[in-house]
């Protein structure tokens, strides 16, 4: 077989990121006379470890470059009229004249109100390009706050109560089980170390690595395929209900067995905090610090008072302040918990009290309370237990309770960011030696960690609900969003209305978002923007381009793309969790952007010339990445490019390496082992008593009083102590409607845009799961249904899809699953169209579905299904 | 099985023919495809042509009927022969696959039609080719070609349904009674009345043991193993039904017995001779399709 | 003279199909065409079925029922253990595809070679490129070579295969968990016979006979 031809003229391989997901793994294309040909992992950078590969959709990602379907130029919508099934009546346009509409159209809109204007993203794309700028991009127009809803939310379940929470206690986005000394593993609906999460591969690899080595991983999850089908175990749970089992498992912890890491208790959550008989702290009149008893000088202090040793601080009895009763909280926490029983915990959750029980003691015997480990000479707590959530669990109406409830366990044992134990990603991203851009996280009120980077709304401190609102997600009175999903809310005329909300949207300005299909109601979603005027940046025409967009401008895909601040700003989530060096990659072109594509970076720069708002954007950039040294900012008047830009300050960041880490793609560093295991050495307190809701609550119920707000909305979730709520799907549940339809990751996709990816379309029917729609065998047998069967699902709203029945054994009886985001329509994604079923459509936006604290979606859904 | 595919299916898991969706391949048990789907076809024509010219030309032997003999040569190598290389990706190079007869049952089949191709055309063109020590190595060289198709898949292990021990003895049964009738219907349509008569005894005896063999091979395959069992189960399920009942079940037994009982003793007559030849033809193809179309692989988890 | 194998770490995959389609790409496979793939099942039954993975792919036996049927030769088990298919000699009978219990063999016609990756819209770039870097025989059988390209060629560099990314198969450099390990079968201290030794290696449907370089653990 003759493999080199004298054809070939060029063959060489280029360093960069994969752009497929949002994880941003290391990726090496084999370029062949100018076209892309191949991918693989770079096995040099730290990403890899031992290993240096790519997923099946990373190893994929070449499509988006060859993909004939892709818009060349821009396109104009000359059909006026909006709506699935529509036909825009495309027109190709030139890019000055694409540019000049847009520009004109946001100077009125900003003469008038430049919060009418949405800017919005999705994480498809989100390693694909800087991650954080839309941000203030949107502020450089002069955008409030950055409660622009749907950037990063602009069209998936994000995980609003996992990101606050994840902020509250690790200063971190998300976290992850320390794969690398753990020995006990309990996952919660979510898929990390077998597919999906960030760090996916990263974490993959250090799972592998775990598993192996003998660790025990149990999943609660509803059905056994990704992280089910690989765990130790698998145990069937209901959607939703994780809370339940989580909370018995803290109870039998903390009362039943009675074994807590006390010092952890003592030095490192709130749980020493008195509080009054309403629940909320007593503060120090003058410092406002909240209070600890110290038991060994019978005096309260300032929960930092240098003479209070952390085991002096009481975490039981009853004291008096100011004539008042007061007790640490710890008190009535832990006698909160006593109702919650294992036999409670499984009638809900239909988890057998044995199996519950069999992990309350495998959890406790693997925690090794008390233990320590050395490791490179400093020696920490050892805790080899974790409980990990993340998208699944926490994507219910009573989300930010049952995140509290899966980190309650690690809490009572002390098993937070030290060895063996959960780890959020990195809070301090040090400095490349000699370069600069160093983050580091630092405690703010009440103790609490004040992360160093935080991508939309700030976990810490919370700010007290206020009117009016001043942006669309009105995140002004919903303190607690990460990311609002009010503009997807069916009532949110009312909404803005009741809460002062005078700026009504009229313009959006995407990046290849597709939230009219991807988040819930279909129909809402078309009525809440069609009225707008929608500017997309895109690779294909998708359904909401189709549907309402205005204008598409053609975008880069990574393999294009210069973009070398990629994953500068993501340390939080895109490096390793684990006690593995830093690893930074750059996005370095490896073809010729196609027809007239542009990078999105570089037209939100020409877009903010000509609105008259690039000085001010530019200066954010200087000061988002700490630009000092006048010769590397960017001055006022001047106009660059991003790679422009980008030559600057590399130099910044990267001081005298710039040229070799250009040259070689990525950027790798010494990260010292206490910035993995901080927990002991930074003087954070953990809130695992949530008294700051008490107050929110207070002031939301005023706010409501005042502007008689009248939606429903369970005002109960805002409790200190985390307890048992019913999701909205299981409220919906009758003998008509009996089944709760659930989503989950593929493995195989990123949302929807890698159904248009012809390699992963291919092996994606090669999967049971992936285009089908699962029931449990013997369910399916009960409702007369069989492998292959065409059957519509059907919500109490009438919203409908149908979809192709696998059977599995490994699912829950009451269930229905669906992977993700297919049913899809689009012309432009001719691969795409028809694949799959589509989830979003059958949530209802109506706002009692949102979780009334972290406002996620309910993304359980109580369905009939019946056959075609 | 419907035939009616939802525009869903159509759209998710177009269908390739092989009756599964993707994610079934060899996880349930997998139908073979290359010898019998599509251009597969040609070698189901290939064997069955070849097979029944060297039955024509074993049963010639024994009537020294020399007519048979060169419609059975020209039936195993010109219909055989070219349908076969035909069916091959590179028709040319055809020559290579007498390189390897240690091993491979097709490289031996090659030699074997041959020495059958020259020694037949010298027994044609020689007067008094019926010499017995040539038409013995010519009856074996037929017994030998008549079992070759079926010999080819029956060495296939990964195939249970073809290595059934009752796969040889039908295919050497069917090529001698096919050949047989075929070689009925010269005699009787040249006029010898007498000797086509003469022959329907052998004709029973022929089509009984064929019956047999039917019989053994699928209780024999329905008791070798699993995968065995299961190729019967999808003899006996949507296409595949009707051609095995009005094929096998119809054409290749019904109607020939029922002939063969009017003309049992030698009651013949060429009408009905033709009728019967018709039937066991198109009875034995459907029979050769179901078996080749059945035959499954072991799913490998 | 090393005779090349493989371990699978079945414990490891988790079913991303990295090495399907890192495999696709370094052979520039046409659609429907695959030397690796993912088989997905279940056993047992709720609430204790478990999920089963396996990646297959050319199962290089030395015994190969494929070699076996070839009546021109053009199979062959290279002295290094690899199944490889001569397209000088290939006649296209099918008779290794039909016989090989994997069922590890595509034959490539026209039909095949004419395939788009974006239906009717042309071939890509790519396609095109990869028809002139990589080509295959019309009317030949093709299979997986273990990558012997890059063994060769990295092992003329004086590289390791197992070891060194240029000189190991696609399929083993892409797996982000490290589940496939490949190495010499006949070094007693290679890493793939302390692992089969260790964790008791697996041949797929060892009762074929046909004694398979590839071997799994869980």
């Amino acid at each position: 077989m003759t493999y080199k031809t004298d054809e070939i003229w060029e063959d060489k391989w280029v360093n960069t990121t994969c752009g497929v997901c949002y994880c941003g793994c290391a990726a090496k294309v084999r370029v062949v006379n100018g076209v892309p040909v191949k991918v693989e992992g770079i096995k040099d950078s730290t990403m890899g470890g031992d290993g240096s590969g790519l997923c099946g959709k990373g190893t994929a990602g070449l499509m988006y470059y060859h993909d004939p379907n892709r818009i060349k130029k821009p396109l104009l919508r000359t059909n006026p009229e909006k709506g699935i099934g529509v036909d825009p009546k495309w027109k190709e346009i030139e890019w000055d004249e694409a540019l000049e509409i847009i520009a004109t159209k946001m100077k009125k809109i900003m003469e008038d109100d430049p919060n009418k204007i949405l800017f919005t993203n999705q994480t498809m794309r989100a390693s694909d390009g800087p991650h954080n700028h839309p941000y203030f991009y949107a502020q450089a127009f002069g955008v409030k706050n950055n409660g622009n809803f749907i950037i990063g939310g602009g069209s998936l379940h994000c995980g609003n109560a996992c990101h606050m929470l994840g902020g509250l206690i690790h200063g971190a986005w998300s976290i992850a089980p320390d794969w690398r000394y753990t020995k006990y593993v309990l996952k919660w609906g979510s898929s990390k170390g077998t597919g999906s999460g960030h760090s996916a591969m990263t974490n993959a690899r250090l799972r592998a690595d775990a598993i192996r080595r003998g660790i025990k991983e149990v999943v609660f999850d509803p059905m056994g395929n990704f992280a089910g089908g690989k765990a130790t175990e698998w145990v069937a749970i209901l959607p939703g209900t994780d809370t339940a089992v989580g909370l018995a498992i803290a109870n039998y912890i903390a009362n039943i067995r009675g074994e807590m890491d006390i010092l952890y208790l003592k030095a490192k959550t709130n749980f020493p905090y008195l509080i009054k008989d309403d629940g909320t702290y007593i503060r120090h009149e003058e410092s406002d610090k909240p209070l600890i008893f110290d038991s060994r000088e019978a005096k309260i202090k300032e929960y930092d008072d240098p003479t209070l040793a952390w085991e002096d601080c009481a975490l039981d009895g009853e004291y008096e302040y100011n004539g008042e009763r007061v007790r640490p909280c710890f008190v009535p926490f832990k006698e909160h918990l006593k109702q919650y029983t294992i036999e409670w915990a499984s009638e809900i959750s239909t988890v057998p009290v044995a199996t519950i029980l069999k992990v309350c003691k495998e959890w406790v015997d693997n925690a090794q309370i008390g233990s320590t480990i050395t490791l490179e000479g400093k020696t920490y707590p050892y805790r080899p237990v974790s409980s990990v959530t993340f998208r699944g669990s926490q994507g219910h109406s009573n989300g930010i309770h049952q995140v509290a409830a899966i980190d309650l366990m690690s809490q009572l044992v002390g098993a937070e960011d030290v060895p063996g134990g959960t780890l959020g990603w990195p809070a301090i991203r040090r400095a490349y030696p000699g370069g600069n851009y160093e983050q580091t996280c630092k405690a703010g009120k009440d103790g609490v960690i004040v992360p160093s980077v935080f991508y939309s709304h700030d976990p810490w401190p919370v700010h007290a609900p206020s009117l009016p609102a001043t942006n669309m997600g009105c995140v002004d009175i919903w303190t607690h969003c990460t990311l609002s999903h009010i503009p997807y809310v069916d009532e949110i005329d009312y909404i803005h209305e009741k809460f002062g909300m005078k700026s009504k949207p009229e313009m959006i300005f995407g990046i290849a978002a597709n939230f009219v299909i991807s988040n819930s109601d279909w129909d809402t979603a078309i009525k809440n923007f069609k009225d707008c005027f929608v500017v997309q940046m895109d690779l294909w025409v998708n359904e909401t381009d189709q549907a309402i967009g205005d204008i598409i401008l053609p975008d880069v895909s990574y393999l294009e793309k210069d973009c070398w601040s990629s994953e500068i700003d993501a340390f939080f989530f895109s490096g390793s969790p684990s006690h593995e060096d830093w690893y930074v990659h750059m996005q370095q072109p490896v073809a010729k952007p196609i027809g007239e594509s542009r990078f999105f970076m570089d037209v939100y720069i020409d877009v903010a010339n000509r609105c008259g708002v690039l000085d001010k954007f530019n200066a954010k950039l200087n000061d988002y990445y700490g630009v000092t040294d006048p010769e590397l900012t960017i001055k006022p008047g001047e106009v660059l490019t991003w790679k422009e830009i980008g030559e600057r300050f590399l130099k910044w960041v990267y001081g005298k390496d710039t040229e070799k880490i250009k040259e070689q793609g990525y950027a790798t560093w010494n990260k010292p082992i206490e910035d993995v295991y901080w927990r002991w050495d930074i003087d954070t307190r953990c809130p695992v008593y949530m008294e700051y809701l008490l107050h929110d609550r207070k002031r939301m119920e005023e706010i409501f009083e005042q502007t008689g707000f009248d939606l429903e909305f369970d005002m109960d979730q805002y409790s200190a102590l985390p307890s048992w709520f019913w999701p909205e799907s299981h409220k919906d549940l009758d003998s008509e409607f009996d089944l709760i339809a659930f989503s989950y990751r593929d493995i195989l996709h990123t949302n929807n845009t890698t159904f248009q990816n012809p390699y992963i379309d291919e092996v994606s029917k090669m999967c049971p799961y992936t285009f089908t729609i699962t029931l449990n065998s013997s369910l399916a047998k009960e409702k007369g249904m069989k492998d292959g069967d065409v059957i519509w699902i059907e919500t109490k709203a009438g919203v409908k899809e149908n979809g192709i029945v696998k059977t599995m054994e490994a699912q829950s009886p009451k269930v229905i699953g669906i992977a993700g985001q297919g049913g899809l329509w689009a012309d432009g994604r001719p691969i795409a169209k028809g694949k799959g079923s589509n989830f979003c459509k059958l949530l209802p936006s109506k706002l009692k579905y949102f979780d009334p604290v972290a406002g996620n979606m309910e993304t359980a859904v109580a369905v009939k299904i019946y056959k075609d | 099985m419907s035939n009616k595919i939802h525009e869903l299916e159509q759209i998710m898991f177009p269908p390739d023919g092989s009756g599964l969706k993707p994610y079934e391949w060899m996880v349930n048990p997998t139908r073979q495809r290359q010898w019998i789907d599509d251009k597969g076809l040609f070698l189901w024509l290939a064997f069955f042509f070849s097979e029944i010219g060297a039955g024509l030309y074993f049963v010639s032997l024994f009537y020294a009927y020399k007519l048979g003999l060169i419609l059975g040569w020209l039936i195993t190598l010109v219909l055989g022969g070219v349908i076969h290389v035909l069916y091959l990706g590179n028709p040319l190079r055809a020559w290579r696959m007498i390189m390897k007869p240690n091993t491979s049952e097709l490289s031996r089949g090659i030699w074997i039609i041959g020495v059958f191709a020259a020694l037949g055309l010298l027994q044609i063109v020689t007067s008094g080719g019926f010499n017995m020590v040539f038409s013995t190595i010519m009856g074996i060289l037929c017994l030998l070609i008549i079992s070759h198709g079926f010999a080819t898949m029956n060495v296939i292990r990964a195939l249970p349904a073809w290595s059934s021990t009752m796969v040889l003895p039908l295919s050497l049964i069917s090529g001698v009674w096919i050949g047989h009738q075929i070689l009925q219907f010269m005699v009787s349509v040249s006029g010898s009345a007498a000797l086509a008569s003469g022959m329907e005894v052998w004709a029973e005896v022929f089509f009984f043991a064929y019956f047999l063999c039917i019989v053994l091979y699928v209780w024999g395959t329905w008791h070798s193993n699993e995968i065995g069992k299961e190729s019967i189960k999808m003899q006996l399920r949507g296409d595949l039904l009707k051609i095995s009942f009005i094929g096998i079940g119809l054409l290749a037994i019904t109607v020939p017995l029922i002939l063969a009982l009017i003309m049992w003793g030698g009651d013949t007559n060429s009408f009905l001779i033709f009728l019967r030849l018709a039937c066991v033809i198109a009875g034995d193809l459907a029979l050769r399709y179901v078996i080749m179309k059945s035959a499954v692989y072991k799913p490998l988890i | 003279m090393p005779r090349w194998g493989m371990v699978i770490d079945v414990k490891r995959c988790i079913a991303c199909w990295g090495c399907a389609i890192a495999c696709k790409e370094e052979h520039f496979l046409p659609p429907g065409v695959f030397f690796n793939r993912v088989l997905i099942g279940e056993t047992g039954k709720f609430p204790t079925s478990s999920k089963i993975i396996y990646p297959i792919l050319c199962n290089h036996c030395s015994d190969a029922a494929c070699v076996e049927a070839c009546p021109t030769g053009a199979t062959y088990v290279r002295e290094d253990g690899i199944v490889a298919v001569d397209d000088e000699k290939c006649v296209g009978c099918r008779a290794c595809l039909v016989s090989c219990p994997y069922q590890q063999r595509t034959y490539y016609d026209q039909k095949v070679k004419d395939r788009e990756y974006f239906p009717g819209q042309g071939k890509t770039e790519m396609e095109l490129i990869g028809e002139k870097l990589y080509p295959f025989k019309v009317g030949t059988v093709i299979k997986c070579n273990f990558c012997s390209e890059r063994l060769e060629d990295g092992m003329k560099k004086g590289l390791t295969p197992g070891k060194d990314e240029d000189a190991s198969p696609a399929c083993v450099n892409i797996c982000p968990v490290n589940a496939r390990i490949f190495g010499d079968l006949d070094d007693p201290d290679s890493e793939i016979n302390r692992l089969i030794m260790e964790k008791k290696g697996k041949q797929l449907r060892k009762e074929f006979g046909t004694e398979p370089a590839v071997y799994y653990i869980d």
